[in-house]
């Protein structure tokens, strides 16, 4: 057990795996010599060599693409984005190769594609977004979203030994502002829901950055029993959980930190509406960011993100309801 | 319909309702001779000591003959009526569909939510009863559980109250009749419990015999499980009578009649002015608290609405009456024939009593204490049973967990 | 790397080739050409949905270059490419089958037209976004290069696919990293109603040059021709020289798809490519050599009565089934698996 960013369990996680199987490699932009934009395969270059280690062209469909090839011959490719904004120029072979292939011609793709995702820093529209929910909607990929140190190694270790194409969001703004204690050696966490804080009166469902968000408006509002569900693996969602809460707590607050429409938290409305709708004693609510591009200038953000403050005013909408 | 030769008569009588009734009395017919009438349609309204109740026909046809005219009380078995009849068959009974489905909105115009009205439909309750702290008064989880919390399970009732029949008016009346008397008569089921009373003192050798209880554990156990403090008593009683069966037992005439394992236990509930019944929880040591909680509120519920079928009132081994609300502490009950004993339960007082501790040092402390009055036919135990009855009754609620 | 190594258009016999290997050569050409004109009728009978597509007139090109691959070696297979999976050893009736949407398709109804891979045979099967597989193709090979295997990939691709981005992607990747590639511009002149003119404004075959590889022309209808080209760029990719463009010239005979009569292609152009039928070029050739090739061509029929009976005989996907085999949550490992290799040079390869 070692205390670790989230980042450094990112590293962690993969130099694991690396270790402990050969038939696993990284491959993006700039990840080599530079060790990756965020620094998660630093060092990786002096340990794997080049060859496992793999600085990429500039091609983010060739990136995933030639992982996919690589997959069906018996290589485990981890693919860096290096923002996941850029995901959209390899979308067709993670959608229309990768997730379909099983389906089709009962040939697995054993890739995992890490997203570094979400905005908070100026990042602007192109170094912000959190596009998991195109993922949630394309049948074959597998979409998981830690939001602590210690799930980012163990989700990441089995997004790399789950057979099937796996998409790891892995929030940027928690690189280095979230630590916790994670155990050494190899751990898979399952692609299951957790909570993160247990109540009685109202769940606030959430994953990634937003966990953290969620726990600080329920930690603020000290007079309700606000329970906290990380949901961690947004395809397939745990709906066993996720309905658990709500038939417990019976009024359900959504926080997603992206756009709102057919985005992860509408799914988790959905399914709440579509089977838990007999323990409801409130409007399952929202707080998303709204449809438009995340903006550049720091109030402009602030103004579109999820906060704290909008969690806690919703929260408190939904209590007095 | 015209008589054919095909038609039979049925004879409609008076229906036993409750073990102990021996007769009843017709109040009204609703039907008269010559009136079509159908399957489980009612023909008259009878009244006996323990209930009022509708007579349904047993057959679809038309009544041919009325027997007993309004007013007389006849034995239990006498023919009332014969309805003539060409269905040889039990006819399909009448469609009773309860066509009021329960939405989510109210006739107050208030509207609930999915699982609000889900808890209310479960337990009973009328929500319009239930205050609202949600916006607009809106009713949300937190305050219909509160309102069950609460005892309040039927709502807009008065708090479940049992009384028992002994209890006497509260002011006697003067020698003088005052002048703003009413001279209104008793109701009839006044009259028939008196009757029933007065019977019991001539004939049990009727005795009483108290202990006090410190229900402080009880307390605390019904505000955990949300049901009032009669459900764990009765738990109480219901373990002491299968320790001492010889109180749960019947004496017909010279006949002695002991239940060893099976407690059926009536609750003497109030009927206001009218007078009071005393439904019956069949097989109630096959309960746990919070079934005797759920049967007792029910029970209650349809005494009130004049709802109780006669096995809700029949077969009673033992009884106990709760009127403990006005805070009385102590009663004479009379038991109710042709059981052998009846547990009074009164008010919870705070006291200061002596506690002692472990290590044997004696302290005050104060405690709520209640006193149990338990009233027994000599002529089936002696004093010493029934006090060793109310010690286990004690020992048990004084160490409910 | 960097220099121009274009080659000149090669044509002519192969000599590696024994006659047993021309005799395969031509029967694979009919044999996918006696399955698409029957899966035709069936389609005209109402017996294939949706729509279907056929390669008439291109049967050398996948016949030809998937003949010089090894067990080893993993192919992804474009649409008129059905000699392709012929060669690999996938049987006839499961053909039919995959075009009829029945369970005993290779795709179990889940895919159609020749939208598959025998993953048994070392195959991927294509997407319709084209040229998809020729990044796959790449992966491959640069798992092969990662892992020091003497084994090499090759996928196909037509005019139409150059324009696009993926082209691009795959081309510079192979060359970046020289992986043991093989590339066949399927080049049949039209991508739909696209002329070649409407598609690029420089050959492609040229583009090899500047992506840092050699390029070669070959004449798509000569099934010999495909193949030598195709072994000598293999064994260059074996030999670490890195991949190889082949451009291969043919004419795609029919339309885009069948509901398509190619009105846009000049008749005069069809006549033209009709007297270079790759079937009877190899037929010619055989003949010549004394063999008996009517024999060899009802021997085929008779396969392809047999496949049809075959296929027609079994049940539609149940469907319940339909929303099965999203998700592999096996344990065993499911990757290709080699496939077959008739050519008489990889005798000692096969088990």
């Amino acid at each position: 057990m070692a205390t670790m960013t989230y980042l450094q369990a990112i590293s962690d996680g993969l130099r694991t795996e690396m270790r402990a199987d050969e038939r696993v490699f990284v491959m993006g932009e700039d990840i080599g010599a530079f060790g990756g934009a965020f620094k998660v395969t630093d060092g990786f270059i002096e340990e794997f060599g080049a060859a496992r280690v793999m600085d990429t062209p500039l091609a983010e469909s060739g990136i995933v693409g030639t992982a996919v090839g690589a997959a069906v011959v018996g290589l485990r490719p981890v693919c860096e984005m290096q923002f996941s904004d850029f995901i959209s120029c390899g979308f067709d072979q993670l959608i229309n190769v990768a997730g379909k292939m099983y389906y089709r011609q009962g040939l697995p793709v054993n890739i995992t594609v890490r997203l570094p995702s979400g905005g908070g820093f100026s990042g602007g529209p192109f170094h912000s977004q959190n596009p998991e929910a195109w993922f949630m909607h394309s049948p074959g990929l597998k979409v998981v979203a830690p939001s602590t140190a210690q799930d980012a190694k163990g989700l990441l270790i089995a997004g790399i030994r789950d057979r099937n194409p796996v998409v790891y969001m892995e929030h940027k703004h928690l690189y280095r502002r979230v630590k916790g204690d994670v155990p050494s050696g190899s751990y898979e966490t399952p692609f299951t829901a957790r909570v993160a804080r247990d109540g009685s009166d109202l769940t606030i469902y959430a994953y990634g950055a937003m966990v953290h968000t969620a726990l600080e408006a329920a930690y603020a509002l000290e007079d309700a029993s606000i329970e906290v569900v990380d949901l961690r693996c947004l395809k397939p969602l745990d709906e066993a959980a996720i309905l658990a809460s709500v038939r417990k707590t019976s009024k359900a607050l959504i926080v997603d930190e992206a756009n709102r429409t057919c985005a992860a938290g509408a799914e988790v409305a959905a399914l709440i509406a579509e089977k838990a709708f007999e323990d409801l004693d409130g409007p399952v609510t929202r707080v998303a960011t709204p449809d438009c591009p995340i903006p550049f200038s720091p109030p402009l953000e602030q103004a579109v993100l999820p906060t704290v403050e909008k969690v806690k005013e919703a929260a408190r909408e939904l209590l007095e309801y | 319909m015209s008589s054919s030769n095909t038609e039979t008569l049925v004879e409609v009588t008076m229906p036993q309702m409750g073990v102990s009734v021996s007769e009843g009395t017709i109040v009204e017919w609703t039907k008269q001779i010559g009136d079509e009438i159908g399957y489980e349609e009612t023909i008259c309204l009878i009244s006996t000591d323990k209930i009022d109740t509708d007579l349904p026909s047993p057959v679809a046809g038309r009544v041919a003959e009325i027997l007993v005219e309004a007013g007389t009380t006849v034995d239990v078995g006498t023919v009332l009526a014969k309805i003539a009849t060409d269905a040889p068959v039990d006819p399909a009974p009448a469609s009773n569909e309860n066509g009021a489905g329960v939405g989510g909105s109210a006739p107050d115009g208030r509207r609930y939510s999915p699982v609000v009205s889900r808890i209310a439909a479960e337990h009973g309750i009328d929500l319009s009863q239930v205050p609202g702290a949600g916006r607009g008064g809106r009713v949300r989880k937190q305050d219909v559980l509160a309102f069950l919390e609460a005892g309040g399970s039927a709502g807009g009732e008065p708090p479940l109250h049992i009384e028992s029949p002994y209890r006497p008016d509260p002011e006697p009346a003067a020698a003088a009749a005052p002048t703003d008397s009413s001279t209104e008569g008793l109701s009839r089921m006044r009259r028939s419990i008196g009757r029933h009373m007065k019977r019991s003192l001539e004939t049990a050798a009727t005795c009483t015999t108290w202990i006090e209880v410190d229900v402080g554990r009880i307390e605390a156990a019904r505000r955990r499980m949300g049901i009032t403090a009669l459900p764990i008593l009765a738990r109480c009683v219901i373990d002491s009578l299968r320790e001492h069966p010889a109180l749960n037992a019947w004496m017909e005439g010279e006949e002695y009649r002991r239940f060893d394992d099976r407690v059926n236990l009536g609750i003497a509930v109030s009927l206001g002015e009218d007078g009071l019944i005393v439904p019956v929880i069949q097989e109630a040591h096959t309960l746990a608290p919070e079934g005797l909680a759920r049967r007792i509120t029910e029970l209650a519920r349809a005494a009130r609405s004049r709802e109780l079928r006669p096995d809700d009132v029949a077969d009673a081994t033992f009884t106990i009456t709760n009127p403990g609300q006005f805070g009385a502490i102590m009663a004479t009950p009379i038991i109710n024939l042709p059981q052998v004993a009846i547990l009074d339960v009164e008010a919870v007082v705070k006291r200061a009593v002596v506690v002692t501790d472990a290590g044997g040092n004696d302290s005050i402390a104060i405690r709520p204490i209640c006193i149990l009055g338990l009233s027994w036919d000599h002529r089936a135990l002696d004093g010493a049973l029934a006090a060793q009855f109310l010690a286990a009754v004690k020992r048990r609620a004084e160490s409910w967990d | 790397m960097g220099a121009t190594k274009t080659a000149a258009t090669s044509t002519g016999p192969a000599t590696s080739l024994t006659a047993a290997d021309r005799v395969a050569l031509l029967r694979y050409m009919l044999l996918m050409r006696g399955i698409e004109e029957r899966a035709m009728n069936l389609y005209r009978q109402g017996k294939v949905p949706g729509s279907f597509y056929d390669g008439f007139g291109q049967e050398a090109v996948s016949v030809g270059s998937a003949f010089a691959m090894s067990p080893r070696d993993r192919l992804c297979i474009l649409h008129r490419d059905l000699g392709a999976h012929l060669v690999r050893g996938v049987a006839p009736s499961r053909i039919l089958s995959q075009y009829m949407g029945r369970e005993d398709g290779i795709t179990n109804g889940r895919d159609g037209n020749v939208h598959f891979g025998d993953r048994t045979k070392g195959c991927v099967g294509m997407v319709s976004m084209l040229p998809d597989m020729m990044l796959v193709a790449t992966g491959m090979a640069m798992a092969f290069k990662m892992r020091a295997e003497p084994r090499c990939a090759i996928t196909w691709f037509g005019d139409g696919s150059t324009s696009r981005g993926d082209f691009h992607e795959a081309m510079n990747w192979a060359g970046v990293q020289q992986l043991p590639v093989i590339f066949v511009l399927e080049n049949n002149q039209y991508a739909y109603s696209t002329p070649t003119t409407s598609q690029f404004a420089v050959d492609p075959v040229e583009r090899a040059a500047s992506y840092g590889f050699e390029g070669h022309k070959v004449d798509g209808n000569d099934a010999e021709a495909m193949f030598e080209a195709t072994r000598v760029a293999r064994e260059r990719a074996l030999a670490g020289g890195g991949p190889t463009l082949i451009e291969a010239e043919t004419m795609r005979m029919h339309g885009h798809a069948a509901h398509d009569d190619m009105k846009y292609v000049p008749s005069e152009q069809v006549e033209e490519w009709r007297k270079k039928d790759p079937i009877d070029r190899q037929m010619a050739r055989l003949t010549e050599q004394g063999v008996d090739v009517d024999t060899l061509r009802g021997e085929v029929q008779l396969e392809i009565d047999a496949a049809t009976d075959q296929a027609l005989a079994g049940p539609m996907p149940p469907p319940q089934s339909a929303a099965d085999r999203v998700f592999y949550e096996g344990e065993e490992d499911l990757l290709l698996e080699d496939g077959d290799a008739p050519y008489s040079g990889f005798a000692e390869e096969r088990p």
